[in-house]
């Protein structure tokens, strides 16, 4: 029989364990995270020091700059002409570009999809059973081909060069699968509960929204994420769709400090800190409601 | 119990407030995000889009572009779209089978070519006499960036040479002799000694799947005398040749001295290998002064670009020179006038012309006698130190430009743009480097995949 | 009780589920069929990109030339290797890290928001990143590893066939498993605790308890995930083209890459459409056979 001080022991042993192990696997898997960090934070003359560091033997903000006040991307020295037009000057324009875009498609696609997936596993109708079959196809054809014709379509329908035929495209991806999430978490919500309720005389829209929805919470945020994470890292259709420089999001917008045979690394490497950072930030703070949602939630076995 | 009791009660109202209230919110959400797009209108107003590749210098030319615009047509306002050299087909292809490719494109020319006998484009010969038929650089012709069937269809924007870039401080370390005199067996003798002595790459190369190790492949094969097509001879394909041969076993025997990694180098680990200084020569155009400018003086200091070492049977030194010009799209372009006009414009004020070259010396050079020879093109702050290699660059490598749009000058190809597109060439040295097939059987295989592409786009040269 | 103004006529049940799924099936019919449609008859046609206008049928000859064409085979073989090692990885990799981060330790949301980096950097961005870090002579990876002394020599990661391919897959491995992470973690978070007590108390082991309350539980999620996983990665374009570009050779062509030369590269747009629906009538039939043997839609559960 081990005494409670030795089980406590152990169980401390145990977390320390649980610790390291979270701790390697996060930074090898982070490593690229953190070497853009430390990218981002040297000064242009130090990034490409050989032999390679990981912590920059002088800070500097210079990259968060030129992106926040749109330097000059071009090195032109002395009193050379400038022109007039820098990629950096549009950083801001492609980050609210990219959360439009991403936060539009991502709501359409949640509230779209659960509302169907609720209709097909609580309604009859015919061909209830058929649809979310029919909506896989689209993800056995690569996008790379299928976006010929989607184009076609935002062209009949006048959208192209406008935010809206990314976030109606985007959709167009994300739906069937969040789709399908919200399906299989349907149909793991005992209808029970729905039908008691029902029976106490609460509507359809009630239940819905007061025993349901909490309920799916977890699959409607796993489906937000994967709506956001579609829109917020494609380049192809955003590539094809928009024309100006001014309306891409950031994906796009980013490549163009690949200048084709140079890469300015202190400018690629910040954005790609501001464009993972708020994301991740968010997704801490979003399920830590997740499991709060369900610490106190009766849920039959 | 009746179904009635179990449902909600939807009166009219709520249905049609509700689908108010969505259809106002998606109004107000759709007047947020939409912006007029280019305007259809009789060219009087709206956007041109001018697409320009990666760097400063396409932006430069719009504001000149830009300036004609205000004088004349203060409705029209041009916009640069930069499109990566990745996503340069894809989106070509998707604008043009749209109905809406852009007003004004900056092209090379053997996409130009591939362009032009398609008939995509508007013939361009009335702004070339606007801007002077006798402007040229001693050396060169309209006709090496499009001309077909008689009409010229780009106007020159600059061109653009990929030179012997070389470490002198390693050359003069080991007392090796100057590199304007090397031939091919100087330039294998050099990469062998650098890596011998020094512990280094004598010479990077790119060798991957890519445009980059084409164009190496391109001007090594020109040199030898090789061609991909006959154009004479209705686009006979000649690539199965002794001079392929003789140019896969020159990059073969190159091999050992290269960096391990070549294999999957393309352009942008070319220049990383030079002004990381981990290879002591290159071949690349001018940008690479740019970028070690800014990152690494000291290298910046020693670096010296020559035109290519001579063959040693034919005496040729070809380079791979982009030849780059103005292409403008026929299709549903509404401002085919005034992007004429606004080209014309910024050609012939010299100002723009040598702001356009200083916005990345030396890899834009100028096309033009009077602005190669204006002072005030050697007002840029490199021409201090590199003089020699700057006018390498401009003019000295003129005679010895090639590339496989107009192979060895005997001709437009316009089945180039195709054969870049499939990477045949790049496949080729592949061939040798990775799978260890002899030259000769490399060179039957690209000359059949040649053929199966004059076999598949021969309406394009008959 | 809403009651102002004249009332509809009820909605029987059937009309409120069918008004729920309708923006569903207008989307998913404009904005996903219609173009999986005209990709369909594409196949048909012989369609130059840049002759619009100009396309004309030709039956069957687009398929004949690409069950011709070593390539194509090739790239099957290869697509198929690609997706099973990738599909594996990601699943036991996901699986084991949902649970490590399953675990309540003070400070875990942490982890959790940071394991997700992968799956939001967008492709083109990390491919960038990727090919300098794990550059053969300059990159940070070879110069970390051998500083550590893992090795001796610079690993070329993608300059031969076999390093080329799993190089790939570890990008596309590295990129994808937060995706499982995500969907087992919140399939897990709905298993009440009551389970796992109740089968400590009777004396279940750690793997005991895994293999009879966490795995059961996990089936449905498990089963949606490997199959979206298992399409995505076999049409899977951006990862390998922007590493490797199909190269060294093309030996990491897959049938999305060879489908993308033919469109754009060799002007074949019929040729690629027809790539695209090999490819989906096998993914089809796979799917189909695979959600039938695991019987995922028993009817008793809906």
């Amino acid at each position: 029989m081990r005494s409670l001080l030795q089980s406590d022991l152990l169980d401390q042993v145990r977390k320390a364990g649980l610790y390291v192990v979270l701790l390697f696997v996060t930074f090898l898997i982070c490593f690229p995270l953190l070497w853009s960090l430390s990218t981002s934070l040297k000064p242009s003359t130090e990034i490409f020091a050989t032999p390679p560091t990981l912590f920059p033997s002088e800070y500097s903000l210079e990259q968060y700059k030129s992106l926040i006040y749109g330097k000059d991307m071009y090195f032109v020295p002395g009193t050379t002409y400038r022109p007039k037009t820098s990629p950096p000057q549009h950083f801001l324009s492609w980050f609210a570009n990219s959360i439009i875009v991403t936060f539009g498609s991502t709501l359409i696609s949640v509230v779209v999809s659960t509302l169907a997936a609720y209709s097909l596993t609580r309604f009859r109708y015919w061909g209830r059973r058929f649809i979310p079959y029919f909506s896989l196809l689209g993800y056995m054809v690569p996008s790379i081909i299928l976006v010929f014709p989607l184009f076609l379509v935002m062209v009949k329908l006048g959208l192209t060069n406008n935010l809206w035929s990314l976030v109606l495209g985007y959709v167009s991806i994300s739906l069937p699968f969040c789709m399908w999430l919200m399906w299989a978490f349907f149909r793991g919500i005992p209808i029970e509960l729905e039908e008691a309720a029902l029976i106490d005389g609460a509507s359809r829209f009630r239940v819905f929204y007061e025993i349901v929805l909490p309920m799916a919470a977890p699959g409607i945020i796993a489906a937000a994420i994967f709506s956001m994470i579609v829109a917020w890292n494609d380049y192809l259709f955003a590539r094809i769709f928009i024309n100006s420089i001014q309306k891409l999001p950031l994906t796009v917008g980013v490549m163009h400090f690949f200048e084709g045979v140079h890469v300015n690394w202190g400018l690629m490497m910040a954005s790609a800190v501001m464009m993972t950072l708020p994301l991740a930030f968010l997704f801490m703070v979003v399920q830590r409601h997740l499991v709060a949602g369900f610490g106190a939630g009766a849920v039959k076995g | 119990m009746t179904d009635d009791k179990l449902h909600n009660d939807l009166t009219r109202r709520d249905l049609l407030t509700g689908t108010a209230v969505t259809a106002a919110g998606l109004a107000a959400a759709g007047s947020m995000l939409t912006r007029p797009s280019s305007a259809r209108a009789q060219g009087k107003s709206g956007v041109v889009r001018v697409w320009g590749e990666p760097g400063p210098y396409a932006g430069v030319a719009v504001d000149g572009m830009n300036e004609w615009a205000q004088k004349n047509a203060p409705g029209l306002k041009f916009d640069i779209e930069t499109i990566g050299w990745g996503s340069v087909y894809v989106k070509l292809m998707t604008d043009l089978a749209a109905g809406q490719p852009a007003n004004l494109i900056s092209v090379e020319s053997p996409l130009a070519y591939q362009l032009m006998a398609e008939g995509l484009l508007e013939p361009v010969d009335d702004v070339i006499d606007r801007i002077g038929r006798d402007r040229m650089i001693e050396g060169t012709k309209w006709e090496y960036w499009g001309k077909w069937k008689g009409h010229q269809y780009v106007v020159p924007a600059h061109h653009q040479p990929h030179l012997l870039m070389v470490r002198m401080d390693i050359i003069n370390e080991l007392g090796l002799s100057n590199p304007d005199t090397w031939t091919w067996d100087d330039l294998l003798n050099a990469a062998k000694t650098i890596h011998e002595k020094k512990k280094m790459p004598g010479i990077a190369l790119a060798l991957g799947r890519n445009l980059c190790t084409a164009y190496h492949f391109a001007a090594l094969l020109h040199s030898a005398g090789g061609r991909m097509f006959d154009v004479a001879n209705k686009f006979e394909v000649v690539f199965d040749s002794p001079a392929t041969v003789e140019t896969l076993e020159f990059i073969d025997q190159l091999r050992p001295y290269m960096p391990k990694g070549a294999t999957e180098y393309s352009f942008l680990q070319v220049v990383d290998s030079m002004v990381t200084g981990k290879a002591a020569m290159v071949f690349y155009w001018g940008r690479v002064y740019g970028r070690a400018a800014e990152e690494a003086p000291e290298i910046f200091k020693n670096i010296q670009s020559f035109n290519h070492a001579r063959h040693p049977r034919t005496g040729n030194r070809y380079n791979w020179n982009d030849f780059q010009g103005w292409a403008i799209p026929k299709q549903n372009n509404p401002f085919i006038n005034e992007v004429k006009e606004a080209v014309a414009y910024y050609q012939t004020k010299r100002e723009w012309l040598i702001r356009y070259v200083h916005s990345l010396v030396p890899n834009v050079s100028p096309v033009y006698k009077d602005v190669a020879s204006d002072p005030r093109l050697l007002e840029h702050p490199f021409f201090k130190t590199k003089k020699d290699t700057i006018m390498t660059y401009y003019v000295n490598s003129l005679k010895y430009a090639s590339n496989t749009g107009n192979e060895l000058l005997k001709g437009a190809n316009p089945l180039a743009g195709i054969v870049h597109g499939r990477l045949i060439l790049a496949q080729t040295v592949q061939k040798v480097i990775l799978d260890n097939w002899t030259p000769a059987e490399a060179a039957k295989w690209g000359a059949q995949q040649l053929e199966s592409v004059r076999k598949e786009h021969f309406r394009l040269v008959i | 009780m809403m009651a102002q103004g004249p009332r509809l006529p009820r909605l029987s049940d059937r009309q409120i589920g069918i008004l729920f799924v309708i923006p569903f099936l207008v989307t998913a019919v404009v904005f996903m069929g219609y173009p999986v449609v005209q990709a369909i008859r594409m196949a048909f046609y012989s369609v130059n990109p840049l002759r619009p206008g100009h396309d004309t049928f030709i039956g069957l000859d687009n398929f004949y030339t690409i069950f011709d064409d070593p390539l194509f085979w090739d790239s099957f073989h290869q697509a198929t290797v690609w997706t099973l090692s990738s599909i594996f990885l990601q699943t036991v990799i996901g699986v084991a890290l949902a649970l490590l981060l399953h675990v309540p330790l003070r400070g875990i949301s942490v982890f959790r928001g940071l394991l997700l980096f992968p799956y939001i950097v967008p492709t083109v961005v990390i491919a960038l990143i990727w090919q300098w870090m794990f550059n053969p002579e300059i990159g940070v990876v070879n110069y970390s590893l051998k500083s550590i002394g893992l090795i001796e020599e610079n690993i070329y990661w993608l300059s031969t066939p076999t390093m080329a391919m799993a190089s790939t897959v570890m990008l596309n491995v590295w990129k994808y498993t937060p995706f499982v992470i995500i969907c087992v973690l919140a399939k897990l978070q709905t298993i009440p605790l009551e389970l796992y007590d109740a089968a400590k108390v009777d004396g279940a082991g750690a793997w005991r308890r895994f293999a009879d309350i966490t795995l059961p539980q996990l089936k449905e999620v498990l089963i949606v995930v490997v199959v979206f996983r298992t399409i995505w990665t076999f049409n899977k374009f951006e990862e390998i083209y922007l590493l490797t570009k199909g190269g060294p050779g093309t030996s990491t062509f897959n049938l999305a890459i060879y489908s993308f030369e033919q469109s754009i590269a060799n002007l074949r747009m019929g040729v690629g459409a027809a790539t695209a629906v090999v490819m989906m009538v096998f993914l089809l039939l796979g799917s189909i056979l695979y959600l039938r043997v695991f019987r995922f839609a028993e009817e008793e559960e809906a």
